[in-house]
């Protein structure tokens, strides 16, 4: 399986027409670079509220808000005049957002938005970017999660709730469009370098809050890996779910230590009743039902996408996070100003 | 090639002459002016270069056409005899190596990339001239050493020209010693390093964050900074192993039997009785096999979720080997070829009351058996007596478990009376008896999905495992003494 999926180098017939959504998002400004000098990629369209810093010669920038209630009839004028073949939708938020309305809007109703415009067009390929944060941590959970389990989320956090019905309106999709390939890579939280999200800023503090008694195994994947796996699930038409993940698993407070912070552990409730105050005055990056992160494993396989997709990390989850470490570091000593 | 070593003419004129001619291999070390440098500080260096291109060179010029090796006492380490040579003697030294001292020699590398001659270089002036005139009185000894008695030479002495590159393993080493004899000609200040001064330090320890680092590289001194797949840190279990095995030795006077049983290597499924209020049976079972199991091979067991997520308690099994009782882990585990053990009375049978401590609960819903099926593991019925009188168990109070998250609170002899001092288990005598395994492999893995086969399988494992406790309680005699 893997020899044919890697050995195969797959010719397509005509250059692909790629649409992005969330382009200036840290994944889709990668990306976005990336399809810039790539062979098989004629054009790229982006569909966000502002062009990315990546965008070059290929890309044809559309101002589009997928908050908007009128956006799929103009996101599926645009996707007809420029004959697009697939759409990458990474338009999600990559921090639980205080305004939690607008970000049901952007994330649940605007993937509906998305899938119906390319249901109008019948667009065959599909790549949706999701978590592993999706599956929750539970104590129930085994250590590896695989595809074929629930994404039960947490409770009263609509952060993952979003994107699970973003996922669930995906898979309709797929049933609705038989000729399509949808592919939804569930990536573990993203670490590195350059990536920003509410993990790399709950990992910038000087003292990083754990729970007191409790050191789960955390997962990473690394942001260069991240990309791969986003260009191979492009490359390649492999309809599926997959888990993109970092080889290896640690303990969150060897997490903290590497990245070269001090973790101090408090008492769940009392960590529980800090964090609702933290959130309630927007000091806190999570609302306290995250805190559970901290408490079970939430640890996903990733055996189907380097049997299917072909992805194999480079970089294990300790890699990831002595990478991002070292750029804290620099970070710290003021010689990289504010990653974006 | 022609002009190598433009600083010693005198002994270049005759690797002018013989080196084309007679040896074409010696050419190669040979460099031109640009390569010559580098030749000699790094490639040949290991073997101190001056030496080892000058003797070919005489040695070929003087009469030892057909020896295909050439003696250079090249390496630094087995070349105790060139050390000893005094600096001036050049002549005395001819006569008893081929070689030029050391010093001298080395500085004869040097020269190319430092053209000019500091005063440090002037010993070597002093002591190589004498010898560079008659180049065949220098190489006559070659022939000596070679002939009359190779067993004297020092291993590693002869060096083939093309073997130098071979040496290159030696640089740092050589470089090391170059240094140490002031071979290169860098100027001494330059190794000399300004003292750091005070304020630098005192800065240091003032910095705000300087005891946040202090207290987060204490923190990551304990620990290994990687831990398996189940979360096992190899450090954690290295440091609690020995108090865990006096444990098992000395408190518990631990007896094992029927270790045979036990497969030095492939999957196994071990089934255990559980008991005793607290999970003392999976680490003495772990200490058990890793004693006396002549593989000593790591134990992997399944712990009950309350267990597992107790605070610190479940944290600390999980790093010494413990992992969450779940059908996917266990298979996962059992797929790598892990030894495995299960506790299939689970809660039940930890809170067995003292007075029905070795009547073994229901074993599930026979959970491992299906494993065993799919994964064609063998049963390995294991008996455990004496975690029973550990904590014997005299009521469970229910009515507490939801401020405690326990499933109940146990109430032992000591516990709750004593407090944390509670929780020390008794001095019982241990016995752990394995049985010998239990083969499905006649059913198949289609054999977990008949529900009858597997309640059958199950009540037998089960029947066996009560046979080796009572068979071991009997055998043990007084609970406590003895």
């Amino acid at each position: 399986m893997r020899a044919e999926r890697r050995g195969v180098v797959r010719a397509p017939a005509r250059k692909r027409v790629v649409a992005v959504s969330g382009a200036s998002s840290f994944l889709g400004r990668n990306l976005v670079g990336l399809l810039e000098s790539d062979e098989s990629t004629e054009k790229i369209v982006v569909v966000d509220v502002q062009s990315p810093r990546t965008a070059g010669r290929k890309t044809s920038f559309y101002q589009l808000d997928l908050t908007q209630p009128t956006v799929d009839a103009r996101l599926a004028e645009i996707l007809g005049a420029e004959g697009v073949d697939a759409f990458v939708h990474l338009a999600f938020l990559s921090s639980p957002s205080q305004a939690g309305a607008w970000a049901h809007e952007l994330e649940s109703v605007g993937t509906m938005h998305v899938l119906n415009a390319c249901r109008e067009r019948r667009i065959a390929k599909f790549v949706l970017r999701s978590h592993t944060a999706l599956y929750g941590a539970h104590a129930s959970n085994p250590n590896f999660l695989t595809e074929g389990h629930a994404v039960r989320g947490l409770p009263r956090t609509p952060f993952l709730a979003d994107k699970i019905d973003a996922e669930k309106e995906t898979r309709k999709y797929a049933q609705s469009v038989p000729e399509s390939c949808v592919t939804i890579l569930r990536f573990a939280p993203i670490l590195g370098p350059t990536a920003s999200n509410f993990l790399t800023r709950w990992l910038s503090r000087r003292v990083v809050p754990t729970v007191l008694g409790f050191d789960p195994l955390l997962q990473f994947v690394h942001e260069m890996d991240a990309l791969a796996a986003l260009t191979l699930a492009i490359a390649h038409d492999v309809p599926g779910t997959f888990n993109i993940v970092g080889e290896g698993v640690l303990p969150v407070s060897t997490v903290v230590k590497l990245a070269g912070r001090t973790p101090l552990p408090l008492p769940w409730s009392a960590l529980q009743q800090l964090t609702a105050l933290g959130w309630a005055a927007h000091a806190a990056e999570v609302p306290p039902s995250f805190l559970a992160y901290l408490r079970f494993l939430c640890v996903a396989d990733g055996a189907r996408a380097a049997a299917e997709l072909g992805f194999f990390p480079a970089y294990s989850t300790r890699e990831a996070v002595l990478d991002f470490g070292g750029a804290l570091r620099l970070r710290d000593a003021r010689l990289l100003h504010d990653a974006p | 090639m022609s002009n190598e070593r433009p600083k010693r003419p005198t002994r270049a004129t005759p690797a002018k002459e013989a080196l084309p001619a007679r040896k074409p291999a010696a050419v190669k070390p040979a460099k031109t002016t640009a390569n010559a440098a580098k030749g000699a500080a790094s490639k040949k260096a290991p073997a101190p270069s001056a030496p080892v291109k000058a003797a070919p060179v005489r040695a070929a010029a003087g009469s030892t056409p057909s020896s295909k090796k050439v003696t250079a006492n090249g390496r630094p380490s087995p070349a105790p005899a060139a050390r000893s040579v005094p600096d001036t003697g050049a002549p005395a030294s001819a006569s008893r190596t081929s070689t030029p001292k050391r010093p001298g020699a080395r500085r004869g590398a040097a020269p190319s990339a430092s053209p000019p001659p500091t005063p440090e270089a002037a010993p070597y002036v002093a002591a190589t001239t004498p010898a560079v005139a008659p180049a065949d009185v220098v190489a006559a000894p070659v022939i000596d050493v070679e002939e009359a008695a190779p067993s004297l030479r020092p291993p590693g002495i002869l060096i083939d020209a093309d073997d130098a590159e071979t040496f290159a393993d030696d640089v740092p080493q050589f470089a090391a010693e170059l240094a140490a004899d002031g071979g290169f000609e860098v100027a001494p200040a330059r190794l000399e390093r300004p003292a750091l001064p005070d304020v630098a330090i005192e800065q240091d320890v003032y910095a705000n964050d300087y005891y946040a680092r202090q207290w987060g590289r204490a923190g990551l001194r304990g620990r290994s900074d990687h831990v398996d797949e189940f979360g096992l840190d190899p450090s954690v279990d290295v440091r609690s192993r020995a108090g865990f095995e006096a444990l098992f030795r000395r408190y518990f006077r631990a007896e094992v039997s029927g270790i045979e049983h036990v497969p030095a290597s492939g999957r196994a499924l071990l089934v255990a009785n559980h008991s005793g209020t607290f999970p003392w049976d999976g680490v003495m079972l772990k200490t058990a096999i890793r004693l006396e199991h002549p593989a000593r091979r790591e134990l992997r067991w399944l712990t009950e979720d309350f267990v597992y997520h107790f605070p610190f308690l479940g944290t600390f099994l999980s790093r010494i080997g413990a992992v969450r009782a779940n059908p996917e882990n266990a298979e996962r585990l059992l797929d790598r070829d892990a030894l495995v053990a299960v506790f299939p009375e689970g809660i039940q049978g930890m809170g067995k009351l003292y007075r029905q401590r070795y009547q073994l609960q229901r074993f599930g819903r026979g959970g491992y058996v299906k494993l065993a099926l799919r994964s064609g593991a063998p049963l390995i019925p294991t008996a455990i007596v004496g975690a029973e009188e550990t904590n014997p168990l005299l009521f469970k109070v229910g009515w507490l478990s939801k401020f405690t998250g326990l499933p109940y609170l146990p109430v032992t002899a000591t516990f709750p009376w004593l407090g944390p001092l509670g929780l020390v288990p008794l001095p019982a005598r241990w016995k752990v008896v394995f049985g010998p395994p239990i083969d499905l492999s006649e059913h198949g893995p289609e054999g977990a999905d008949d529900a009858i086969l597997v309640n059958r399988l199950n009540e037998r494992v089960r029947a066996t495992i009560q046979t080796l406790v009572d068979d071991a309680v009997a055998a043990r005699g007084s609970a406590l003494f003895g």
